[in-house]
This record gives C-alpha cells, sequence and structure tokens, in this order.
C-alpha cells in the first residue's frame, strides 16, 4: 500500500532526477524506498573538494513530517559529524521543516562541509584543529579524501556499468 | 540489555540526539495508541471523572463550562492539538453553517502562490496545499460531520492538514515581519522563530500562534482558559481584524485550553 511517506519519497525521488542540485545525488536502494544511498562531492574550494562522500538516509513513515535519519558510511573528518557518521545538523533535528525534501538535506548537508560549526562539535579533534590549526585539519580531511577515492575503486570493480558508481545501491 | 547498564558517562564522541528522538518517538507511539488525533463528543460528566473530587478548582471550573457548552471533543496531545482541534472545529463549523465557505476557500486557494512568493519551495508545498485544499472541499462533497472525524483520523491527511496551516501562519508572520518581531524572545529573528517554533511539526502553540493564524485566515477564535486561578474559566476572544471590538465579534470555534492542551468546545 502507498503511504503518504512513499508517495512523497517518490516525488522526491523524481524531484532529484529531473533536477539535480550541483555536487549531490541519490536514490532509493533496490527494493526499499525507505531507505536511500546517496553521494555528496566535496565542495570546491573546502578542503573537502574531490572528495566522494557517501551517507545513507533512512526514512519513516512520519516523513516529511519528521526527519530522516543521515549518516555518512564513508569515513568522515569534520567538526559536526560523529564517530559513527552521524551528524550534528539543526535542520535534522529541532529545525526541521516539512517542506525539506532530499534535494535541500543533501544541499544542506553539503554546505556543512563548506562551513563547519565548531560551536557545536561531534568530533571534538576535527573542531579544536578546525578552530586552531587550520592547516592540522586540512591534512587530516585530505586522508579521508584520498579514503573517499578508495570506496569508489573497490565497488567501482563490481560496477560493470561504470556510470553512477556507487549510487543507488546498497553496500555489498 | 539491563545486566550491561552502569553509571552513566557522557562521550563526547557519541550523538546522544539520535537517542533523545528514539526516546521521544516511543512516547509519541504511546500517546498515539492511547488518544485518537480527534475523538468523538464528550459530556462535562465524563470530563469531570478526570479530576479527583478534591481538585475543586477544575470540577467547579468545569460546572462553569457547562452553563455555556453543550459538549466537546479531545484532540491527541502530539503538540499539534492547537492547529488540528483549529481546523477540525472550523471545518465542522462550515458543514453546519457554509456562509462563510466561498470566502474561506478563495483565502485558501490564493494563498499558495503568497507562500511560494515569500520563499517556500514550490515543489514540497504543492504537495501540502493539493491534500489541504482537497480536505477543505470535503465540506462541500460529502459534507458529512462523520467523513470529517474519519479525514481528521487519518494520520497521513490530518497531519499534512496541519502542516498546511503551520505554514500559512509562519507565511503570515514573515509577512508582517515589523510587526511580530516585538513579540518574539530571545534574539531571534522571525524567520528563525518561524523555522524554530511554528514549521515544525509537534510544536506547541502560543498566543503568537493563535493571533497569526486568526488574522490570516480571517476566523475569530475563542479560548476558555482552565488553570488554577479564580473560580471561573477566563474567556478569550482572537479577533480575526485589528479593528473589530471583541465583544460583537461571534467566534466561529471554541477551544478549550488547559495547561499544555487545546481541546474543542461546542457552544449551547
Amino acid at each position: 500500500m502507498t503511504t503518504p511517506a512513499r508517495r512523497r519519497l517518490m516525488r522526491d525521488f523524481k524531484r532529484l532526477q529531473e533536477d539535480p542540485p550541483a555536487g549531490v545525488s541519490g536514490a532509493p536502494s533496490d527494493n526499499n524506498i525507505m531507505l536511500w544511498n546517496a553521494v555528496i562531492f566535496g565542495p570546491h574550494d573546502t578542503p573537502f573538494e574531490d572528495g566522494t562522500f557517501k551517507l545513507t538516509i533512512e526514512f519513516t513513515e512520519e516523513y516529511p513530517n519528521k526527519p530522516p535519519t543521515v549518516r555518512f558510511i564513508s569515513k568522515m573528518f569534520h567538526p559536526n559529524v560523529y564517530a559513527d557518521g552521524s551528524i550534528c545538523l539543526d535542520i535534522l533535528q529541532n529545525r526541521w521543516s516539512p517542506t525539506y525534501d532530499v534535494s535541500a538535506i543533501l544541499t544542506s548537508i553539503q554546505s556543512l562541509l563548506h562551513d563547519p560549526n565548531p560551536n557545536s562539535p561531534a568530533n571534538n579533534e576535527a573542531a579544536q584543529l578546525y578552530r586552531e590549526n587550520r592547516r592540522e585539519y586540512e591534512k587530516k580531511v585530505a586522508a579521508i579524501v584520498q579514503e573517499s577515492w578508495n570506496d569508489d575503486e573497490e565497488e567501482g570493480e563490481e560496477d560493470e556499468e561504470g556510470e553512477e558508481i556507487s549510487v543507488g545501491r546498497t553496500k555489498p | 540489555m539491563a545486566s550491561e547498564q552502569h553509571a552513566f558517562a557522557y562521550d563526547p564522541e557519541k550523538n546522544y540526539d539520535e537517542d533523545i528522538m528514539a526516546q521521544q518517538r516511543q512516547i509519541e507511539k504511546e500517546i498515539a495508541e492511547t488518544q485518537p488525533l480527534v475523538s468523538g463528543l464528550f459530556t462535562f460528566d465524563d470530563i469531570v471523572e478526570e479530576y479527583t473530587s478534591e481538585d475543586a478548582v477544575y470540577r467547579h471550573k468545569i460546572e462553569d463550562l457547562k452553563t455555556r457548552y453543550a459538549n466537546m471533543r479531545k484532540t491527541r496531545g502530539d503538540g499539534n492539538c492547537f492547529f488540528r482541534a483549529f481546523g477540525f472545529a472550523f471545518l465542522e463549523s462550515l458543514i453546519k453553517d457554509p456562509t462563510d465557505y466561498s470566502r474561506f476557500l478563495e483565502l485558501v486557494t490564493k494563498s499558495k502562490d503568497e507562500l511560494i512568493a515569500l520563499g517556500f519551495p514550490q515543489f514540497t508545498l504543492e504537495d501540502f496545499y493539493d491534500t489541504f485544499i482537497d480536505i477543505v472541499k470535503q465540506v462541500k462533497s460529502p459534507g458529512t460531520v462523520e467523513k470529517l472525524v474519519e479525514t481528521f483520523n487519518d494520520q497521513g491527511l490530518s497531519d499534512y492538514f496541519v502542516v498546511y496551516l503551520r505554514l500559512i501562519v509562519s507565511g503570515f508572520l514573515q509577512k508582517k515581519e515589523d510587526e511580530y518581531i516585538h513579540f518574539i524572545d530571545g534574539e531571534r529573528t522571525v524567520k528563525q522563530f518561524c523555522s524554530q517554533e511554528v514549521e515544525p511539526m509537534g510544536k506547541e502553540s502560543d498566543h503568537i500562534h493563535i493571533v497569526a493564524l486568526t488574522k490570516a485566515l480571517e476566523v475569530p477564535i475563542r479560548v476558555e482558559y482552565m488553570d488554577r486561578e479564580g473560580l471561573t474559566c477566563n474567556a478569550f476572544t482572537f479577533s480575526a481584524s485589528d479593528t473589530s471590538d471583541d465583544s460583537l465579534v461571534k467566534p466561529a470555534v471554541s477551544l478549550l485550553y488547559r495547561p499544555g492542551h487545546y481541546d474543542i468546545l461546542y457552544p449551547l
């Protein structure tokens, strides 16, 4: 049976395909519209540039009235990302608006990469380096950017079609 | 799991927000299992049972309500009760007396473009708007209270209706930013207030939400405040315009406020 959440997620997917925002992509996993895989490309002019960061987005039947749970699967080094990949971002918690869709979620996370908020740290080391030792911070970020490519190669080998690598598929 | 529990130690690397949200979901689930979104009719004798005989102030105030109101409906205590109670009660009043229906339909039909002009995303706004208008049109077809009760107890439809009312309030406050900035506490802009306190589902309504909804929809509301002060309920009428005299306004909707919660009242 289609529920409001599933109907809305189909609309979100359609919109994401027809009008894709720059630097992000996402799609439901093969047999579950409530679980999406997404990729955010590291924004230009940030230490995250050239990284391809994978995330999962898990929706409940309460979507869009309640936010989904979003998590980085790729290793991340960022003041507002916890060790388990979960993200400290107000619009995913107490400032969620039902008018946000998947596009808006992904672009908000993308801009969080651009502008970390060191005042509400989820990763103390990253927050401290971001404030006090930007060079070291950028070095640590560069390392996870490199790691994000390794993820691609692993999955790329399994992907015969070559296009849209790792987008829209569940982890093996 | 219980055997693994030990003294709580704060772990700065752990995301506690997710635990809090999971716990909140559990509480919401328990409430949802025991309270319908919009109940059937209750008499005040049913309500009086909620208060022990020692609770003289409340029992006295219920007697006071009986002199002005016939009965009431309860709404679920999920933080959306004001919007849901208002929405149901107003549409029900239009089923009984459709005088105001055309004006209201025209006003809410126009609201979509106004909200888009204010910067709300068209794609998602339309989703809520379409459902909202479908529900408003139920006043004419099928035009029965039974169907309206059914609709408002369908979580998906009912919540979409509430979302759209919240967007109308947010839009109204943003449009009248200069006026309402003085009523917002903390160092917040009107837009920030709306994104924190108006648009998210489950955020409770304050005086400012009621004022905004009343004026945005031009629907006067009466609220009977039932708290521990005094011996009778204090009635307050929110008029639909700044110029009208409260004593002349005939409210389209009457609500009962008990600390933290709104229910629907039916005048005698």
